[in-house]
């Protein structure tokens, strides 16, 4: 294990399930005893985070990305690389309901933390510039659907693609993020966008090898009182092929005009690596930022929420699409890939991976 | 220096300096016997399961789906819809199988058809065709190679290197594209046509002379650059993307390797034989593998579309050999970073025109992509399909005075016969 110690927080690796492929999406159950799994197969699986047995649910027919319960219900919502979103039923473990939704990729998807709305973001990245700027979207990009009809009932515009997106913790807006750092706000009453801004910070041009634009923001989330956001991704690189921008997030005050930047990860607390999860600790005095490691220290580290400051982190050995704090707080979940091995006696060796770690 | 044994290409060559005595019928001769080439270069090795050999459904097949194309039961990604219209025009080889994966050898490799073997420097593929189907009295640079991108670390380096090696400087590259503008072309103010001619006729009887009489190299090196000089003065037009029709800059545009390409024709249309097109490094996808090729496989995609019918529509397609690849592809399993990594183990390419049969697939990769099924070609079986494609013996010596001998293709390798016309 490579914890490191932190003066008020501490974690402790328990056990790591073995997926047989890299997992892009997780959501726990209430109970915090199981767990969903969106993964590469396209499958969505029920994870028994004691056992570590999954059990199929519903597939898509290219990579599954996302996977979230729908609250005060038996139902989660999943969507997929296929362009569809697919309503799960929890008990019967069937799907009930496909919907397609985009025609390129659902990069993301969520439920509203009410229950009553679902909402995906899609588009491609098709050269648009002489730079390779994106060109604009042949569709909304930005969908949300009645959860209990499926019907949609907002479109919203966008500039492909659009990677990531976050419900406020009221459920009124919906926050979506693209590839060029640019964030739009809307309210979900009545269907106007009420913020936008784009910070440069998450994007790369490569100078270096190809001349077009990698990163953007991966993850989004509101603070508790829905009146800021943070995202995060990578750093600024030149070198598309490196992976090698900063380990970044950055918090706005979007209701303000022009939108501040509140803080970032602090100067010298981080290393170099795409950042692709967010996650609060239920306490909210704490939330936690994971992905990849380049280079540095840590793929995962749980910063304060007032102060911004680095906290404790810790190399997962892995390369992590998703992260939740259990609704007790008292464990953190990873999930992701490692490297994709050589086939073995006719087999390609599992490369998916759940790690839980103990927070205390 | 030259090559024992005449050629059918050699032989147009010869036309054409005939033609400096009887300019008219000659040259008429020599531009309608014009064999050319394009090569897309797709530097930093692309994937074949996301173009040529998609492998849907498997561990290792990625996002994409594969779709059908114009050749009854062939495949390709779906990513390249408009290229699979058209695929009954292209011959496409999946089993490529080199030994070199780490880019500057690799690109060292593929350029110049055989392994490194120092202190001798062979000649690179733009250089041989440029030597095989220049013409001696062009204007237009017998190799010109479009590169925008002014980094790109194994390619930059690769780019700084000897290009034509024992063939001499003067089949060397004429680089251009993207910011790169055609320097020094433009006739200072006050210099008359009478007083340029005055002054190239003296420098070069003086720098002749001195070439002559000192068998200095270095000499017989500025006097090409002075040619190509005059050369270029006199078509710096042809380069001028701002003079293309703009319907043609929306078809392939607007990302600059389409421009690029739309150049490429152009100057293919206009008698170059040998254009380059490349643009940095940009399929070296180890991170954000998918996020790039949803839409460099689209661009390209496009680009092939357009390049092959634009060629078949002027009747040039016959003449032009279109070369599409890279120097090795990219591993069927997935990193870390959810990339793919270098592999020379098996990958494609494709090809088109010139003495290349239309609508066939040649090789096979088993399930996953891993290994190629049966057998497999090597750079010296592509070089010796792409000179027998164009006419040029592959196999001809090369007689270079007190050095070792050397071959166009060496071990008398066999070019890929299922694909020749």
């Amino acid at each position: 294990m490579a914890d490191e110690k932190s003066n008020d927080l501490k974690t402790e690796f328990v056990k790591e399930h073995s997926i047989p492929t890299a997992v892009l999406g997780l959501d726990l159950f209430p109970d915090d005893k199981r767990a969903l799994l969106a993964c590469l197969d396209g499958g969505v699986y029920e994870l028994d985070l004691e056992s570590g047995k999954t059990t199929p649910l519903a597939k898509h027919d290219s990579y599954a990305s996302s996977v979230t319960v729908l609250p005060n219900s038996n139902h989660a919502v999943s969507g997929g690389y296929d362009g569809r979103l697919i309503w799960h039923d929890l008990s019967a473990r069937n799907a009930t309901r496909t919907v397609p939704a985009h025609k390129f990729w659902s990069w993301q998807s969520r439920t509203s933390p009410d229950g009553k709305l679902v909402a995906s973001v899609s588009g491609q990245y098709l050269c648009g510039g002489y730079k390779y700027e994106p060109a604009s979207a042949s569709e909304p990009p930005v969908k949300i659907f009645n959860a209990a009809s499926g019907e949609v009932v907002h479109q919203f515009e966008h500039i492909p693609p659009v990677q990531a997106l976050a419900f406020s913790p009221d459920s009124k807006l919906l926050a979506a993020g693209n590839l060029m750092g640019e964030t739009r706000i809307w309210d979900l009453a009545t269907g106007k966008q009420i913020s936008q801004w784009t910070t440069p910070n998450f994007t790369g041009w490569g100078i270096i090898k190809g001349h077009y634009y990698t990163g953007g923001i991966y993850a989004l989330m509101f603070t508790p009182d829905s009146q800021q956001i943070y995202a995060a991704g990578m750093g600024t690189t030149t070198d598309p092929a490196a992976g090698n921008g900063r380990q970044l997030w950055q918090r706005f005050a979007f209701t303000e005009n022009p939108v501040r930047k509140v803080s970032e990860t602090k100067d010298g607390e981080s290393g170099a690596g795409l950042m692709e999860a967010l996650a609060w600790h239920p306490s909210h005095e704490y939330f936690v930022m994971a992905g990849r490691l380049f280079q540095g220290k840590w793929n995962t580290a749980i910063f304060d929420a007032a102060t911004g400051s680095l906290k404790h982190h810790f190399d997962a050995k892995l390369r992590v699409t998703h992260a939740r704090f259990t609704n007790d707080g008292k464990r953190l979940i990873l999930a992701g890939a490692v490297g994709q091995e050589k086939k073995k006696d006719g087999k390609w060796p599992n490369f998916g991976r759940v790690k839980i770690y103990s927070v205390a | 220096m030259f090559l024992k044994g005449l050629t059918a290409s050699g032989a147009a060559s010869i036309l054409s300096w005939s033609g400096l005595f009887t300019p008219s019928a000659f040259a008429e001769q020599a531009k309608k016997d014009q064999k050319h080439c394009i090569l897309l270069w797709l530097t930093g090795a692309p994937s074949q399961f996301e173009t040529w050999d998609p492998k849907p459904g498997r561990p290792t097949g990625g996002p994409w789906k594969s779709m059908p194309t114009k050749i009854p039961g062939v495949h390709i990604s779906e990513l390249m819809p408009k290229t699979a219209s058209i695929m009954d025009k292209l011959a496409v080889v999946r089993n490529m199988k080199t030994k070199q994966s780490e880019h500057f050898q690799g690109i060292d490799l593929l350029q110049r058809g055989a392994p490194p073997r120092p202190p001798f420097i062979r000649p690179t593929i733009g250089s041989v065709l440029a030597q095989q189907l220049g013409q001696l009295d062009s204007p237009i640079p017998n190799f010109v190679l479009f590169d925008p991108c002014p980094e790109g670390n194994e390619f930059k380096e690769f780019k700084a290197g000897n290009w034509a090696g024992w063939l001499g400087a003067e089949y060397g590259p004429v680089r251009v594209g993207g910011d790169y503008k055609i320097a020094d072309v433009t006739r200072l103010p006050g210099v008359s046509d009478a007083d340029l001619e005055a002054r190239e006729a003296l420098r070069s009887f003086f720098t002749k002379k001195y070439e002559n009489e000192r068998h200095s190299a270095a000499a017989k090196s500025q006097n090409a650059a002075f040619a190509r000089v005059k050369g270029l003065m006199s078509c710096a037009d042809l380069f001028d993307l701002e003079k293309l029709p703009a319907k043609d800059k929306e078809k392939y545009g607007p990302g600059v390797f389409g421009l690029n390409t739309l150049q490429a024709r152009h100057l293919v249309e206009n008698g170059a034989p040998f254009v380059m097109v490349s643009n940095g490094m940009p399929w070296d996808s180890h991170v954000f593998h998918n996020e790039i090729y949803q839409m460099l496989v689209p661009d390209l995609d496009k680009i092939i579309y357009h390049l092959v019918t634009d060629l078949e529509e002027r009747g040039l397609l016959d003449k032009t050999l279109v070369v599409i690849m890279g120097e090795f592809g990219r591993t069927p399993w997935i990193n870390a970073a959810r990339g793919r990594d270098h592999y020379p183990d098996a990958w494609s390419l494709a090809m088109a025109g010139c003495g290349i049969k239309r609508g066939i697939v040649v090789g096979a990769t088993d399930e996953d992509g891993v290994d190629c099924v049966d057998k497999s070609f090597n750079e010296m079986n592509l070089f010796a399909t792409i000179f027998s494609a164009l006419g040029i013996d592959p196999y001809a010596e090369y007689n270079l005075p007190n050095l070792p001998t050397f071959h166009r293709v060496e071990n008398k390798s066999e070019p890929i016969k299922e694909i020749l016309a």
